[in-house]
């Protein structure tokens, strides 16, 4: 009993360490966002929503702003539409084609990022389409292809055939069944593809930079040219905006669907 | 399932097959594949001068892979990447493992927080260090308080601070990865283990930790395949000897231009890269089967 409280007391501490190293640079970020001086502290001397209003009247970031929400919403849409296809073939054909074709749409996120980026910005410049919003967009929907790959994946194989099999023997035809059995058991998949894919062309700032860093500048990409400048405040805005979005999109994920088995839990969870 | 489809015709199933994937193979074959290619041919092309080639078929730019220089540094890489493996997969495995055997509420919440900082651009995530390591910052004005350093002066860049950030970056997507897997543990072993006299510190290294050999070896490749290039930590938190063959391909392809010498170090460290993960992958099938 006595190692029961033990071990129960050092797994608080030790996922409240964890906890805190992943916390602390978020906060320290968010902090000094509410600095009411130019100064880079934490905790700030004192309080103010200045850089907030500079930021969200400030042409520029806002026009990185745009570009990067287009970019990433691009991205998601074609990932996912290149994405669903392979996946519905793997699963209710058993296509080998479509499984070795999923292989390969898997294989451009296993690059490195930096091997990602030289390889689509030697491909642009070879089909003379340089610097253009589309670029990024596709590229980033090529380099995240994995992810919807494998979440639709898992998501039809979570499908009982049973209920398939149910529906057809009831007298409904293809179609039908597909609507009543396969869409509901897929939406959750799908909004989560859609979100994962969002986030993270959001964020990239590797292959964005080297594509078309100059004339489609992104949110990543003026924090990443101040980071080698300079500081300004206002980074510190545009950090908590990402934070924000982050969490917001797969805080609402978590209460549309079920995020453990999302994420790849199988075993029921008790409450 | 399949009987269905089966039912409908072979010629049916296959001309629907190939209209189901004529989409998604146009993408891959355009912006999957075309591009690796492009890449592969670039590397054996002939430099012009600029930033321009011709197309061709030489190892100019292999030969020049053997640069004393860029082998330092890529082996200074690779021992980075395998730190930094090790340290993430070893912070992130027990914590995994809690997460999984805590309550829905709590395992949802601890989803969504590690899912959000997964998301966060590592462009944030070095600024954030940057403020973080500060001369002015928190952790400065902690070790001033407790005597431990006499000046107040900023923590980077050094191998610690990269470190730290490499590790941090890699932390969120380890213990995502290594959840499905941990999820799937039965409760009985460690429990058996425990009846049998071992604390749960021995249950968990010598009942847990071997079931789950092959997906902890996958998440520590995977670690090292994306470390090994980190560009931005390298460039910002670390000094000029640490910076990372990621730092130096960048540098190769945008400030000296030299595209087919960038492609060919792509390809070597791609290459490299290939090789290692297979050998993982050897490891865990040879120890999982005996």
């Amino acid at each position: 009993m006595r190692h029961d409280w033990l071990a129960a007391a050092g797994r608080r501490i030790y996922l409240a360490l964890v906890a805190a190293f992943i916390a602390a640079p978020l906060i320290v970020v968010a902090g000094v966002s509410l600095n009411a001086t130019r100064r880079m502290r934490f905790p700030p001397d004192a309080l103010g929503l200045g850089w907030y209003a500079a930021f969200f009247g400030d042409p520029q970031w806002m026009e990185a702003l745009r570009a990067s929400l287009l970019i990433a919403a691009l991205a998601a849409l074609l990932a996912v539409v290149v994405a669903l296809p392979l996946a519905y073939a793997a699963w209710r054909y058993r296509s080998r084609g479509a499984r070795v074709l999923a292989g390969v749409g898997s294989m451009v996120f296993l690059l490195p990022a930096v091997v990602t980026a030289v390889m689509f910005s030697a491909f642009w410049s070879a089909v003379a389409h340089v610097g253009h919003l589309e670029n990024v967009a596709i590229s980033h929907a090529a380099m995240f292809l994995g992810i919807p790959l494998s979440l639709l994946a898992a998501g039809f194989s979570s499908i009982d055939p049973v209920l398939l099999e149910a529906a057809r023997t009831l007298g409904a035809r293809e179609a039908d069944a597909v609507r009543m059995v396969v869409r509901p058991a897929m939406t959750p998949y799908l909004i989560c593809a859609l979100a994962y894919v969002f986030v993270l062309s959001l964020n990239e700032y590797l292959v964005a930079y080297l594509v078309a860093g100059f004339s489609v500048p992104t949110l990543p990409i003026r924090i990443f040219t101040n980071l080698r400048t300079g500081y300004e405040p206002t980074m510190c805005v545009a950090a908590v905006l990402f934070m924000a979005v982050g969490f917001c999109t797969f805080g609402l994920i978590a209460r549309l669907g079920d995020l453990p088995r999302l994420m790849g839990r199988q075993r029921p969870l008790r409450d | 399932m399949t009987d269905g489809a089966a039912a409908s015709g072979a010629a049916g199933r296959g001309r629907g097959l190939a209209l189901v994937l004529a989409l998604p193979g146009a993408f891959l074959a355009a912006f999957c594949v075309t591009p690796v290619l492009l890449l592969v041919q670039i590397s054996l092309a002939h430099r012009d001068a600029g930033a321009f080639w011709s197309a061709g078929l030489e190892l100019t730019q292999y030969r020049q892979l053997a640069d004393p220089v860029f082998l330092r540094v890529a082996a200074f890489s690779l021992s980075l990447a395998a730190a930094t493996a090790l340290l993430t997969v070893g912070c992130a495995f027990p914590a995994a493992y809690f997460i999984s055997r805590m309550r829905r509420r709590a395992q949802v919440a601890w989803l969504v927080f590690l899912l959000g900082a997964l998301s966060l651009s590592e462009t944030l995530i070095v600024f954030a260090f940057q403020v973080l390591l500060s001369s002015g910052g928190v952790l400065v004005k902690a070790l001033l308080g407790l005597g431990l350093i006499d000046t107040p002066r900023a923590l980077y860049p050094n191998l610690a601070a990269l470190l730290a950030c490499l590790v941090y970056l890699a932390l969120p997507y380890v213990i995502l990865f290594l959840y499905p897997a941990v999820s799937q543990l039965d409760e009985e072993m460690p429990q058996a283990a425990a009846t049998l006299g071992a604390s749960p510190l021995g249950a968990f290294l010598r009942v847990t930790t071997p079931i789950l050999r092959g997906p902890l070896l996958t998440a520590a490749a995977l670690v090292a395949v994306f470390t090994v290039s980190s560009y931005l930590a390298a460039l910002v938190l670390g000094r000029p000897e640490q910076w990372t063959v990621g730092v130096r391909l960048s540098n190769t392809a945008l400030d000296a231009g030299d595209m087919p010498l960038a492609a060919a170090q792509a390809v070597a460290l791609v290459a490299v890269l290939a090789l290692l993960a297979a050998g993982v992958r050897g490891l865990g099938r040879a120890r999982r089967t005996p």
